[in-house]
C-alpha cells in the first residue's frame, strides 16, 4: 500500500514475516539515462540509510533501519502522527529543538527539517526523511535546518524552538549568528515558501 | 495596441511589434562571439551600428509606419551595460520622437511570460535556462504579482558552461547548439552531479569535463555534460513542480532551443500527469518580440514609466519586477 508520495521516492507499507514495515523506494526515472539514474539511486539509499544508523547510534529517536535493499530502505513503523497535522505546543518545539541540537552535535544536518518531518506519538518525538540529509559541520548548513523550522512555524512556537536548540547545542550561539546572516541574504528572502 | 520592443541585453540586438498579444515582426542582429566571448563594448558598438537598421526592417515587415507605433518597450535588465545601453537610448529616442508610452521590461521577466501567453499556460513552473540564467520560477502574487525563485545556479548558467565546454574543445560556436550536435551517439564518462535541494551548480561539471579532453573522445565528453546538466535541471524542477503542486512546465530561454532538453523535461511532466510547454526555437532565443508582449501588457495595465525616470539595471533581479 502506498502512503506517500516524494519527488524521489515512494513510501510503502507492508507486511513482512508478520512484520510491519515502512519501505521507502527510489524508483526509476526515465528523465535520467540509465548510466547516471542507477549509481545514483543506489549511493542515496546508501547514504540515507546510513545516515539514519548513525543519528541513531548518537540517540536520536529515528525509525531503526531494519534492512538496506539496492534502492530500498526497510524501515520500523512509527506510530502517531505528524507535528503538522496536530496541534503544535511549547512542549513539542523544545523536544523538537533539542533533538536537532543533539543531532547536529553528531554531525548530522538534517536538510529538510520541518514539522511534516517530525512524528509525535504521546510524548515521543521521531525524526524521519534522512533523504536531503548530510555529515556537516558546517555551521552555515545546520542555519538552514533552523531556517526551514523558522518557516514552517508561527514566530513564538519558533522562540521555544530556538531557545532549546541554543541551549542544548554545543555551539548553538554560532549557528544563531549564521542563521541572522543567511537571513540578511537578498536571495532568500524573495524565496520563502509559504 | 501596437508596441515596439527592443531587446538589446547580450549579443542580440532584437527588434519586434506585436498588436493585442499577436506577433507582427521580429526582426534582429547577432554578434558573432567567435572564438573570443562577447567584449561588452565591442558588442554595444555593433548594435550601435545595426540599431536604426534592424528597427526600420521591423516595421517594414509588420507593414507599419512609425506613426502607427502606440507603445514602446526595452529592457532594463540585467545583461551588459554597454549593450543595455543602446536599447535603451534606441527606446528613448523613439518614445520621445513619437511621443508614446514607454515600459522598461525584464529580460527574464519577458522569456517567461512570453513563453507562458503562447504555449497558453495558466500558472506553470518556469524552468529558464540561457547563458546567463539558470533559474526555476513559479508566480507568486505577495507582496506584489512576481515570478518568486524556487531553485537557482549557484555559479555559471548552463547555456554559459555549455558555450565554454564548446569553446575548450574548438568546436565552431553555433549558438550552443555545437554540443547538441557533437554528443549524438556519445556514451556516458561519469561526471559530477550537484544539486542542493532546488539549487543546482555547473562549474564542477565543467572543470572535470576540461580536465578529461584530450583522454576521453569529445562525442563522449559531449554526451556526458549534456546528460548530467539536464539531469540536474530536471531532478529540481520535479521538486519545485511536487512541492508547489504544479501541473504545468514551462521551459524558456536560449538553452530551451536544445531539443533533448524537452524531450528530457517531456518525460519529467509525463510521470507526474502534468502538462509540458514550449515554444518554437527562435522565439526562445533573444529577441524583441517577448520584450513587446510583456510591455504591452505592461502599457494596457496603465503601467508606463515617464521617460526621464527610465534607465537600465546591470542587476535587475527577475523577482523584483512586477509583473502585470
Amino acid at each position: 500500500m502506498v502512503i506517500g508520495e516524494g519527488a524521489e521516492a515512494q513510501i510503502y507499507l507492508e507486511n513482512i514475516l508478520g512484520l510491519e514495515m515502512v519501505v521507502k523506494v527510489r524508483q526509476r526515472k526515465e528523465y535520467r539515462i540509465p548510466e547516471i539514474d542507477e549509481p545514483m539511486r543506489r549511493r542515496r539509499t546508501r547514504k540515507e540509510a546510513g545516515l539514519m544508523i548513525v543519528a541513531s547510534k548518537a540517540g536520536i529517536n529515528v525509525p531503526h533501519v531494519i534492512a538496506v535493499g539496492k534502492f530500498s530502505i526497510y524501515m520500523e513503523k512509527i506510530g502517531g502522527k505528524l507535528l503538522k497535522d496536530i496541534q503544535n505546543s511549547k512542549t513539542y518545539m523544545e523536544k523538537v529543538g533539542k533533538e536537532l541540537a543533539r543531532m547536529h552535535d553528531s554531525g548530522i544536518v538534517h536538510g529538510d527539517y520541518t514539522p511534516a518531518n517530525i512524528m509525535i506519538s504521546g510524548n515521543e518525538t521521531t525524526i524521519i526523511d534522512f533523504g536531503l540529509a548530510d555529515m556537516s559541520l558546517d555551521p552555515e548548513q545546520k542555519a538552514v535546518d533552523l531556517l526551514l523550522m523558522k518557516r514552517s512555524v508561527t514566530r513564538g512556537m519558533y522562540a521555544h524552538f530556538e531557545h532549546a536548540y541554543v541551549n542544548a547545542s554545543r555551539n548553538g550561539t554560532a549557528v544563531k549568528k549564521q542563521l541572522a546572516e543567511t537571513e540578511r541574504r537578498g536571495r532568500y528572502q524573495s524565496r520563502t515558501l509559504s | 495596441m501596437r508596441v515596439i520592443g527592443i531587446e538589446s541585453s547580450a549579443h542580440t540586438f532584437g527588434v519586434g511589434i506585436v498588436d493585442d498579444g499577436k506577433i507582427l515582426a521580429k526582426e534582429k542582429e547577432m554578434f558573432h562571439i567567435g572564438t573570443t566571448g562577447m567584449i561588452p563594448a565591442e558588442v554595444a558598438e555593433f548594435h550601435t551600428d545595426n540599431a536604426a537598421e534592424v528597427i526600420n526592417r521591423a516595421l517594414k515587415s509588420a507593414n507599419l509606419n512609425y506613426s502607427d507605433i502606440e507603445g514602446i518597450g526595452y529592457t532594463r535588465g540585467p545583461g551588459l551595460g554597454p549593450c543595455l545601453q543602446v536599447g535603451y537610448l534606441s527606446a528613448k529616442t523613439l518614445a520621445k520622437k513619437l511621443k508614446v508610452p514607454i515600459a522598461p521590461v525584464n529580460h527574464g521577466v519577458a522569456h517567461i511570460e512570453s513563453t507562458r501567453l503562447i504555449s497558453g499556460m495558466k500558472d506553470p513552473i518556469a524552468l529558464y535556462v540561457s547563458g546567463g540564467n539558470s533559474q526555476i520560477l513559479k508566480m507568486d502574487n505577495k507582496p506584489f504579482k512576481h515570478y518568486r525563485v524556487l531553485g537557482e545556479t549557484f555559479d555559471i548558467g548552463v547555456g554559459n558552461m555549455l558555450d565554454s565546454f564548446a569553446r575548450e574543445l574548438k568546436l565552431t560556436p553555433s549558438w550552443g547548439s555545437s554540443i547538441e550536435k557533437k554528443a549524438s551517439g556519445g556514451k556516458y564518462v561519469e561526471m559530477p552531479y550537484s544539486v542542493k535541494g532546488m539549487d543546482f551548480s555547473f562549474t564542477g561539471l565543467l572543470t572535470k569535463a576540461v580536465s578529461m579532453i584530450p583522454d576521453v573522445p569529445a562525442k563522449d565528453l559531449c554526451f556526458s555534460i549534456q546528460e548530467a546538466a539536464f539531469s540536474m535541471l530536471a531532478e529540481t524542477t520535479e521538486r519545485a513542480l511536487l512541492l508547489t503542486n504544479s501541473d504545468e512546465i514551462c521551459v524558456c530561454g536560449g538553452v530551451a532551443q536544445n531539443s533533448r532538453l524537452k524531450q528530457i523535461l517531456n518525460l519529467v511532466a509525463k510521470e507526474h500527469g502534468a502538462r509540458f510547454g514550449f515554444i518554437e526555437g527562435a522565439l526562445n532565443a533573444d529577441n524583441g518580440a517577448m520584450i513587446a508582449m510583456v510591455a504591452e501588457r505592461m502599457l494596457l495595465a496603465g503601467h508606463s514609466t515617464s521617460i526621464d525616470k527610465c534607465d537600465i539595471e546591470q542587476r535587475f533581479r527577475v523577482d523584483s519586477a512586477e509583473v502585470f
